[in-house]
């Protein structure tokens, strides 16, 4: 081209303008040419970078897949996330996820907000008009109007085709057992967070940082599974729904704890609420009893004392305590419900379930022993489960001779009947501590977590004490044939403003089974209970909490596997001669 | 001349590869649409899966199974006594019947019924095609034996 340019220049004679033209422009001794070709240059170099952008751009285009991938932002963060799945033991559904549909409103959008007010409130009457009103004409990009609505209503909004309306799909929790298992797994919140029980660790655990990531908006979690299982829970509750009525109590709560591992096979506390409809578990009466209430268990207290005594070595299963009664202690009277007056074995007292004869058993090992023992057995710091809600035991401040007498016998120290739970179980298993879990747990991992307290002698006299009891003290109604339950019968004067009630009582029954080998600890509790004709008058423990923990028995024995053996020698023979032998 | 053969090579070439990426291009917008459909329709069933996976939930509960055998079965709940442990069943019997020869009942029983098959208007003249009866020792200890025990029903 500067040839060319160069051609023209020589060829072409300049006129005189054109020369005038140039010496104007230029000056008059400039080389055209050299400039000319500069400036080609120049111009070659500027399409080059122009091309060169229209071809990154291209590659750019062709490489990045187009506009759709882009999500959606609005309302995103406001969906609600996706949670686990949570099981049972044998992976049963508890909790899961299911899509439904929610309506939103984009206000910016919108066009006429009096003619959108009017076809929605026709179609949702549960909608407040003023509120929506005013939500629709706020300045925002994004609203929600409704959760959780039904597909009919989806239809009949979707049809009136108003602009700025649209619908999400939104994960919402889903308790296809209703109210079995609610104080167990909890519930959550309209945004699916969980607010209660395993629902709330679930998101302690991980998940509250997934869903603040952004992360946990598809079903790609693995399923939580728990240690309990529905069945039993079931039946438990079933049966405690049953003696509620029967016994007009004002609450039942049982659990089912594996001694070996510390699982709680099943957890109920009676009136319980439809996690469902998460508004029923306001209700004061509806808290969960074993965790978040805290209650003096009354004689199943005994099993601590006597085994404290037992594991001192300073008594023996002959050791016997004067159980004359009543006892004097300062201004206060101790009776036994049923009187010998005369010297009982400590075999006689948890059978007899002597309130003096525990009391001089606690006595005899001394005010800080009994405290020590009691601490040793985690009975007097709070009991961190998995679950959120826990309550601190009520330990007397200045834990003086007449508190280890009256604790001695279950009165003056509440504690949650978890943590009592907890306590006897280690009294049974073997002499190991086991905080109880929610979650599985083999036998190798709650042996890592457990802490020794007692001896395994000792622990084989309070499972003979405890068989014994079902033989022939005050849990006699409870003997399933072929179970060979062993069992501590407790009930306690209720606190009411301050004082001890005389007609209202709290009674529990702890059954362990089979009591040769322990596998499954129950308790059984009632608040409350009257006094029914068939009772004959009586409201203590082995009149109401018992049969029913024998009821429970018979229907859960089955399902966990224990077999039933007939015709097995009674606790003296078949428990205590093997400890015999042992030595 | 050469240069100018190159020239229309290059321009050739040119529109050949444009037509190739082009071809490419649609291809994967293709499967790419694809694909955006088969995960929408991935999430739609893992989401129908779940909310049947409730369903199932809700139909399996214990509470709602055990009204319904109420009603309609005639079971009751297990008593502990109608347990009982491999070691206490009595001694399996003796086997009379060779595990693969017929079953010998009912072989007597196609026997029996053979005259019952030659009346009303089938053509009596008509050949018998009936299996043969199995050997006449066997057949007559199963029957005065234990008629119950068929052979092998007993494995587990």
């Amino acid at each position: 081209m500067t040839a060319v340019a160069q051609i023209v220049s020589v060829q072409m004679p300049e006129t005189w303008r054109r020369r005038f033209i140039r010496s104007l422009l230029y000056g008059g001794d400039v080389d055209r040419a050299a400039k000319a070709r500069a400036r080609v240059g120049l111009a070659i170099l500027a399409f080059v970078v122009v091309y060169s952008v229209i071809a990154i751009r291209l590659v750019m285009f062709a490489m990045v897949s187009d506009g759709r991938a882009v999500h959606r932002v609005v309302g995103g963060d406001a969906v609600a996330t996706a949670r686990p799945d949570i099981l049972d033991r044998n992976g049963e559904v508890l909790a899961t996820d299911v899509r439904v549909p929610s309506l939103y409103a984009e206000p910016r959008r919108l066009i006429d907000v009096d003619e959108a007010v009017e076809l929605l409130t026709a179609d949702l009457p549960d909608l407040d008009a003023t509120e929506l009103r005013e939500r629709l004409s706020s300045k925002r990009g994004f609203v929600w109007l409704k959760r959780d609505i039904s597909p009919e209503q989806r239809r009949e909004i979707y049809r009136q085709g108003l602009p700025g309306i649209g619908f999400l799909p939104e994960n919402k929790r889903d308790y296809p057992n209703g109210p079995e298992v609610s104080h167990l797994i909890g519930h959550v919140n309209i945004d699916n967070q969980g607010i209660a029980g395993m629902e709330k660790w679930l998101d302690g655990h991980g998940l509250a940082a997934l869903h603040m990531a952004g992360l946990a908006t598809d079903r790609l979690q693995n399923p939580v599974q728990l240690a309990v299982d529905l069945r039993v829970q079931h039946a438990l509750r079933d049966e405690l729904v049953a003696a509620r009525t029967k016994f007009k109590a004002l609450a039942a709560a049982g659990v089912v704890l594996d001694v070996r591992t510390g699982e709680v096979i099943a957890m109920v506390s009676e009136p319980d609420y439809d996690p469902n409809n998460p508004r029923e578990a306001l209700d004061p009466s509806r808290i969960n009893r074993l965790t978040t209430g805290v209650y003096e268990m009354g004689s199943t207290f005994k099993a601590f004392t006597i085994a404290m005594a037992l594991d001192s070595g300073r008594f023996t299963l002959k050791s016997s305590f004067d159980a004359h009664g009543p006892m004097h202690v300062g201004r206060f009277l101790i009776h036994d419900f049923e009187p010998e007056n005369r010297m009982l074995t400590i075999p006689e007292i948890f059978t007899y379930s002597s309130n003096i004869g525990a009391a001089r058993t606690a006595l005899a090992m001394g005010v800080d022993a009994h405290k020590a023992f009691l601490k040793k057995l985690g009975q007097l710091d709070r009991l961190r489960t998995e679950l959120p809600e826990s309550a601190e035991p009520i330990v007397p401040k200045h834990w003086g001779d007449l508190n280890t007498i009256t604790i001695a016998f279950g009165h003056g120290l509440s504690v949650a009947p978890l943590q009592a739970l907890m306590g006897v179980a280690a009294l049974l298993n073997g002499g190991v501590l086991i905080p109880p879990t929610f979650l599985r747990r083999t036998p190798e991992e709650a042996l890592a977590v457990g802490k020794r307290v007692i001896k395994p002698e000792t622990s084989e006299m309070m499972r003979y004490l405890m068989r014994l009891n079902v033989e022939k003290g005050t849990a006699r109604k409870a003997d399933v044939p072929g179970y060979y339950i062993g069992g501590k019968t407790g009930t306690a004067d209720k606190v009411i403003n301050g004082h001890y009630s005389k007609s209202s009582v709290l009674t529990d029954f702890m059954a362990v089974l089979p009591a040769d080998k322990p596998r499954y600890l129950l308790l059984v509790m009632l608040d409350d209970p009257k006094v029914l004709p068939e009772t004959h008058g009586f409201k203590t423990s082995g009149w109401n909490a018992v049969p029913v923990g024998g009821a429970v028995v018979a229907r859960i024995a089955p399902l966990l596997g224990v077999r039933p053996r007939m015709d097995l020698p009674d606790a003296e023979h078949l428990i205590l001669a093997s400890l015999k032998e042992s030595r | 001349m050469i240069l100018r053969v190159l020239n229309f090579a290059v321009i050739g070439m040119l529109v050949l590869a444009a037509a190739y990426v082009y071809r490419i291009k649609f291809d994967s917008t293709v499967q790419a649409e694809r694909l955006a459909k088969i995960r929408s329709e991935v999430r739609r069933e893992r989401d129908t899966i779940a909310s049947l996976h409730a369903e199932w939930g809700r139909l399996d509960n214990p509470a709602r199974i055990e009204a319904l055998a109420k009603r309609f079965l005639p079971l009751k709940p297990i008593q502990p006594t109608q347990f009982d442990s491999l070691d206490q069943l009595p001694e399996r019997p003796p086997q009379l019947v060779k595990p693969d020869s017929p079953d010998p009942i009912a072989s007597m029983i196609e026997t029996l019924e053979e005259p019952a098959a030659t009346t009303g208007s089938i053509d009596a003249t008509k050949p018998v095609t009936e299996p043969a009866p199995p050997p006449a020792d066997e057949s007559a200890a199963a029957t005065d034996g234990l008629p119950a025990v068929k052979s092998g029903r007993l494995d587990r």
